[in-house]
């Protein structure tokens, strides 16, 4: 089994999908930049906390690309980064979760519509809690720590993404190869 | 077996979250950290944010001088139409103050001739002829001026009315070519006639060639001419040179003939008594202590009619 294999998977799966083909190297620099933009705003106040770009980055290639098992590998891979950057969490706390969200996203991506700005706001808001959940899950029943499932702070956070995710996702569609 | 698991993603799923699980199942329980993981992460990062912050630090530092520029810029901007309104402020202020001091002059003077029927006057114009040495001041026939008044400052005389308009006059200074006035000097009582030349300074006539005359040596009004009352200053000696058949004797006016804005129109001939040596002398209106504006302004304002006097006998 090769790796060409693996990454085919999703369009042998099912051939009436329209799957997304980015420029060479434009999915590793956005997921590098999404991880370097997210430790490096940090510095710069508590705004750049309200949102999750290497989520938004993880969601919008599952929705593109449509393979779950890229999907997976690639939300799990960005969570590991995000675990190892944090220098506190254990790593794997992120992965599990951006692994499911990667998963998930690229299931539904053929399944529903994912292009429009207000679906993907909607989507988006979801996810970023969906998200949350399994963070709180592992958090809870792996880590013994006492993590909310809802704060009011975690709702103005998933609006705010949800709103940066869909300029964000207009901006990425640009990065797409022209069928 | 394996391409099963490929065809069916779930059950890959379940193998990489399962592998993470005991990943972290492993970091907590054992109290072990994947080193090698965090040190692959960061040295892929780092760099990166190495050089965004570099960037950053840059735009920013550029982005700062431009806008510290920019301020700095409107503020000078600012400052200087601040100043230019603080000078314009100044301008008017020193103007005030100048006015102030002249009425406050002419106040002392009045207030030093309690006697004397006065009326304050403001120059208005001048003639049109450089050869003529007239002026026009606001006071006419409506506040019965008539020809033949004299009009001085706090400093000594300026001239005579010469013509009389309904609400303006026209004043013959003493350094006009037509102009004439009986005067003395001060010490040796000598008579003599000052009289315009054309000139800035008027002359003095008919001294003969045997009087002493010292230059600086005061004259004053004779009363002779039934215009100015008697003793008051017309000016100082400047140069005396021995003529055919009197002496020529150069006069420095004692009031400022060539900046002349209010100024005081005598009602009556009657004499005036002695005045004080802070407005005899030359500098009278500069040494004259000021009043307030209020009261010089109510008594003898060159813009408000003069408060009416007991009607004496004029001229």
């Amino acid at each position: 089994m090769s790796v060409d294999y693996m990454l085919n998977v999703g369009e042998h799966s099912d051939r009436n999908i329209e799957v997304h083909k980015f420029y060479n190297g434009a999915v590793f620099a956005v997921c590098l930049l999404a991880l370097v933009f997210q430790a490096f705003l940090h510095k710069y106040g508590r705004w750049a906390e309200l949102i999750d770009l290497p989520l938004l980055v993880t969601i919008y290639f599952g929705f593109s690309r449509r393979n779950p098992i890229s999907g997976m590998f690639l939300g799990g891979t960005i969570g590991i980064v995000q675990d190892a950057l944090s220098h506190d969490n254990p790593i794997g706390m992120y992965g599990i979760a951006k692994t499911i969200v990667g998963y998930v996203a690229s299931s539904i991506g053929g399944r529903i519509d994912t292009e429009h700005p207000v679906s993907r706001f909607g989507l988006i808001f979801v996810f970023f809690h969906f998200h949350q959940a399994i963070l709180v899950i592992t958090q809870r029943v792996l880590l013994n720590h006492s993590a909310r499932f809802f704060t009011w702070q975690q709702l103005i956070d998933s609006l705010v993404t949800a709103a940066f995710g869909v300029v964000l996702f207009a901006l990425l569609d640009r990065l797409r190869k022209s069928s | 077996m394996i391409e099963q698991i490929f065809r069916r993603p779930i059950f890959l799923l379940a193998i990489v979250v399962m592998a993470q699980v005991m990943l972290l199942a492993y970091q907590i329980k054992g109290d072990h950290d994947v080193r090698l993981i965090r040190y692959w992460a960061v040295a892929l990062v780092t760099p990166i944010e190495r050089v965004g912050s570099w960037s950053m630090s840059k735009v920013g530092g550029a982005w700062s001088g431009y806008v510290g520029l920019h301020g700095a810029r409107s503020e000078n901007e600012h400052m200087r139409a601040e100043l230019d309104q603080l000078r314009i402020r100044n301008r008017e202020l020193e103007s005030q103050a100048a006015e102030s001091q002249r009425l406050a002059a002419i106040l002392n003077f009045r207030d030093a001739h309690p006697e004397a029927q006065m009326l304050a006057a403001q120059v208005i114009g001048s003639s049109a002829d450089p050869a003529s040495h007239t002026l026009f001041i606001n006071r006419g026939d409506r506040d019965h001026l008539r020809i033949n008044l004299g009009v001085i400052t706090s400093e000594g005389i300026v001239g005579k009315i010469v013509e009389v308009l309904p609400n303006t006059s026209q004043v013959l200074l003493i350094n006009d070519k037509d102009s004439g006035v009986g005067a003395m000097f001060e010490l040796s009582r000598t008579h003599g006639v000052v009289k315009g030349s054309g000139d800035p300074e008027p002359h003095m006539d008919y001294v003969v060639n045997d009087e002493k005359v010292q230059n600086g040596e005061a004259i004053v009004t004779s009363g002779e001419d039934h215009i100015f009352p008697k003793g008051l200053p017309v000016g100082t000696v400047d140069a005396a040179s021995p003529g055919n058949p009197f002496q020529i004797i150069r006069v420095q006016p004692a009031a400022r003939l060539d900046r002349l804005e209010d100024v005081i129109v005598l009602l009556t001939q009657q004499q005036l008594a002695p005045l004080k040596p802070a407005v005899t002398a030359t500098g009278g209106a500069a040494q004259a202590q000021p009043a307030s504006q209020g009261a010089a302004v109510s008594g003898t304002s060159a813009s408000e009619p003069a408060p009416a006097k007991p009607a004496g006998p004029q001229n």
